[in-house]
């Protein structure tokens, strides 16, 4: 089960497949670890038989996606499917659980990909059943085709809410309304940046379409909207908001929350990479050379993982890690044109994301609750008061927080509370986000049965 | 332009604090369990009393503590570190209930008796003498014991693996849960009048004119006293105002599991089960020095013996594994310093900040405002170490 790879890159979206192809084309031994059974990461996740109508409402971006992913699958890499990644020790020593079983790989430069997760939306009521994020919701379009029976009403901001919602509509789901968060006066910061949008010729053309789409099914859009609740006895059953200076309530079984995405930081921050805060997408991201080589010698990020750049950013991106990769490891023959042509395309994505970032930036309310009873960890139930008070007994961070209210120590290890903690820390504090150092998950990244550990054949090999 | 258009390093400005009061009678420095339980204790002998703790990141080895308020394995040789750590555990129950009624936060402070596992008859064997040397060690105190087969464990834990040979029995151990603790200590300190300061890592303390001036990244404090109970940051500090202590930093890790139904009834010596249902094993020891990463090779052993004396926990999910650093004397025993280059400078390491706890509320607050060493800790200084 044992292997010694010159690069391992874990993840396989866009950033990992990318990369993991341009390194064995750079003549490295590469093997690829993903949690998924099948490539393609969450950006193109591939149902196992999609249907043609699936096929149509997921656009023209995913078939480019299933072209990228039956070309990886011809490339000679060592890749494992199913491969939940628990530990990754200094040394480029890898642990991960297939079928089970725990099993260890070693890898002279590790590459991360792990890509994006959604921002946690933590408005009162975002606990209850029938409340789900906009992501999720596509991810059972993409892997069941499941649409949901009722009229859904979709809450946030950002480029993917506009995109379910055209999908939705191709597959013929209603949609019930569609609420803006987004504050009007995000347009006044993003404005001086239009003109790398205007650059994006196809990417502004897709906006536009879904758009039109959403107007000529007359789906309701209420833009502005603040103070947003999620109400319902037991369950979602209408979602009221604030709007021009009176409240508004839609009667709703089914609420998709989505404020963007932010970096998947949960190994980068657990090996204690340097990461530093970007105020715009308001989140950590690891500090990485032009080669998306972290301050770590054998240690790499590309994709979203490293800052939100989007899918076509992240396969560029990921060549340009492959090849610092190589560089690292003493291999020559890069490929200058490949290398160029990314540069280029990269120049032009940062203009377009520089306004998209702005334009979407969340506001604040959406991503820090107003009301003390609001749940802010749903693993331990805890509450933005007990966070507070927390912060007001001294805890200056995360670390300090979990000890006084075990908020981060269920299952998922913070990584869906910890954005709303660091955030409520500073808010109380008097302190910037970036004054609130960012969290330090543990191995095991994701829960391993204690038999899997005690393996014999892993205790063997790990001694 | 970097890769990934990251923003430039940043670092926080120092901010000014509240600087209404840099002078205490007392400083205590280190925020973690040994120092907040002492600061608590001083409120009583004195009307300021100040803790100094560092930021969000330090070493913190009340994370890594594993929560038990343990006698039976403590002091093999040493009585004297036996008879103040029973100190401690009898006194245990008064201090959770004092912390309770005074701040509302409940320890999970529990004293049912605790187990050690033996896995071999020759282990077994091995127990029994240990037993038998503290019973005789205790002389009128006594010290009751019982040595259990497979079969009369499994009374008290049907759970037992097969492999398990059988186990130790003591009714004086039991369990608090280290990070309400620490919260209840805190606020309780707060509470009685006592000024904590977080984000206050001490770089020096100098002493000139009976008082001792330490110097924070905010600023200088200043008083005619000072506790250093800062882990294994102590001999730094230490040295600086005269006191040696030797340390040897060991590393332990710790998993944790996702919660399953009540089984264990009582916990073991490197096993228990929290009120919540997680379960917590670990207790392991390797000298690492300064790091406080984790080894899957350890984890994995840790694991292989929980599955082994429990096998029904072999499909139960790990949630978190870490690692903290123990801080060890040579000895293993804690050690409490009264600098005499310096009066009024003290010092102590400590392994154990749970079971000591209540020990160090109740019994260090006298000596250190002035009043003679108590006789129960009066070994445990660091001119045991010293080669004459």
């Amino acid at each position: 089960m044992s292997a010694n790879w010159d690069l391992a890159v874990i993840g396989a979206g866009p950033a990992g497949m990318s990369a993991a192809m341009a390194a064995t084309r750079l003549g490295l031994k590469v093997g690829l670890l993903d949690e998924q059974p099948r490539p393609g990461g969450q950006i193109y996740r591939n149902p196992a038989q999609p249907t043609p109508e699936v096929l149509e409402a997921l656009g023209e971006d995913y078939a480019h996606g299933m072209e990228l992913i039956e070309k990886f699958r011809a490339a000679d890499i060592d890749y494992r499917p199913g491969a939940t990644v628990w530990d990754v020790m200094a040394g480029g020593e890898i642990a991960f659980l297939r079928d089970g079983r725990s099993a260890e790989v070693q890898a002279r430069h590790v590459l991360l990909a792990t890509g994006a997760i959604e921002r946690p939306v933590p408005v009162p009521g975002w606990t209850l059943p029938g409340v789900m994020t906009v992501g999720a919701a596509q991810i059972l379009l993409k892997t069941g085709g499941y649409v949901p029976d009722q009229p859904a009403v979709l809450v946030g901001g950002g480029p993917l809410l506009y995109l379910v919602a055209w999908q939705y509509l191709k597959a013929g789901a209603q949609i019930g309304a569609i609420l803006e968060t987004v504050p009007r006066s995000n347009l006044w910061s993003a404005l001086p940046h239009a003109s790398g949008m205007l650059s994006q010729g196809r990417l502004l053309a897709k906006g536009r379409r879904w758009l039109r789409d959403l107007r000529s099914a007359r789906v309701r859009r209420i833009r502005g909207v603040t103070d947003v609740r999620i109400e319902g006895e037991g369950a979602a059953e209408a979602v009221t908001f604030q709007k021009g200076g009176r409240r508004q309530t839609i009667q709703t079984p089914l609420v998709l929350l989505h404020e963007g995405v932010i970096p998947n930081t949960h190994i980068s921050l657990a090996l204690g990479l340097e990461h530093g805060w970007n105020d715009i997408q308001q989140w950590w991201q690891p500090r990485l050379d032009d080669w998306g080589r972290a301050d770590k010698p054998g240690f790499s990020v590309a994709g979203d993982g490293a800052g939100i750049w989007g899918a076509e950013a992240a396969e560029h991106l990921g060549l340009l890690a492959a090849h610092g990769a190589a560089m690292a490891l003493g291999k020559d023959g890069l490929d200058q044109a490949g290398v160029a042509e990314a540069r280029g395309a990269l120049k032009s994505v940062a203009g377009a994301r520089a306004f998209l970032d702005r334009l979407y930036r969340p506001a604040r309310s959406q991503r820090v609750p107003a009301a003390d009873d609001t749940i802010v960890c749903r693993c331990e139930e805890v509450t933005a008061g007990q966070v507070r008070q927390a912060a007001r007994m001294g805890a200056l961070g995360l670390t300090q927080a979990k000890a006084y209210t075990r908020c981060g120590m269920g299952p998922c290890q913070g990584r869906l509370c910890a954005p709303t903690v660091s955030a409520l820390i500073a808010e109380t504090r008097g302190l910037d986000d970036a004054e609130v150092p960012a969290y330090r998950p543990r191995p095991p990244f994701k829960p391993v049965t204690l038999g899997a550990l005690a393996a014999p054949a892993f205790r063997a090999k790990a001694g | 332009m970097l890769f990934n258009g990251c923003a430039l390093a940043y670092s926080p400005p120092p901010r000014m604090t509240d600087i209404r009061d840099r002078q205490a009678d007392i400083i205590v420095v280190g925020g973690g369990l040994v120092g907040s339980a002492i600061a608590y204790g001083l409120t009583r002998h004195a009307s300021r009393v100040m803790l100094l703790d560092e930021g969000d990141r330090a070493f913190r080895a009340t994370r890594g503590n594993f929560g038990l308020v343990w006698v039976q394995s403590k002091g093999d040789g040493a009585p004297h570190y036996t008879h103040w750590t029973r100190n401690s555990q009898e006194r245990w129950a008064d201090f959770a209930a004092e912390l309770k009624a005074r701040t509302g936060v409940d320890t999970h402070h529990e004293n049912n008796g605790g187990l050690t596992l033996c896995l071999s008859e020759s282990e077994f064997l091995d127990r029994r003498s240990l037993m038998e040397r503290h019973r005789r060690d205790a002389g009128n105190r006594g010290f009751e014991y019982k040595m259990l087969r497979l079969q009369e464990l499994r009374e008290l834990v049907p759970e037992a693996g097969d492999s398990v040979y059988g186990a130790s029995f003591t009714p004086y151990d039991g369990t608090a849960n280290p990070l309400f603790t620490l919260r209840a200590v805190h606020q309780g300190f707060d509470k009685l009048g006592g000024v904590y300061r977080p984000d206050h890592a001490v770089a020096s303390i100098a002493h000139r004119d009976g008082i001792f001036r330490v110097e924070t990244r905010h600023g200088t404090y200043e008083a005619p006293r000072v506790v250093i109970a800062a882990g294994n940051m102590t001999p730094g500090l230490a040295r600086q105002v005269g006191m040696e202590i030797p340390l040897n930093p060991q590393r332990g890790e710790i998993l944790v599991t996702e919660r399953v139904a009540p089984f264990m009834r009582l916990p073991t010596q490197n096993m228990r089960q929290t009120v919540e249902g997680s379960i917590i094993m670990g207790d392991s020891k390797e000298d690492v020095g300064f790091d406080t990463s984790t080894d899957t090779s350890v984890i994995s052993d840790i694991a292989a013996r929980a599955v082994t004396a429990f096998p029904i926990l072999r499909d139960v999910p790990v949630v978190r594994a870490w690692a903290a650093l123990r801080v060890l004397s040579p000895d293993g025993l804690p050690i409490y310093a009264a600098s005499e280059e310096c009066p009024g400078a003290f010092a102590t390491i400590c392994h154990s900040g749970v079971t000591l706890a209540a020990a160090h509320a109740n019994e260090l607050g006298g000596w250190l405002m002035g009043a003679d060493r108590p006789e129960a800790i009066a070994k445990l200084g660091p001119e045991r170490f010293h080669v004459s």
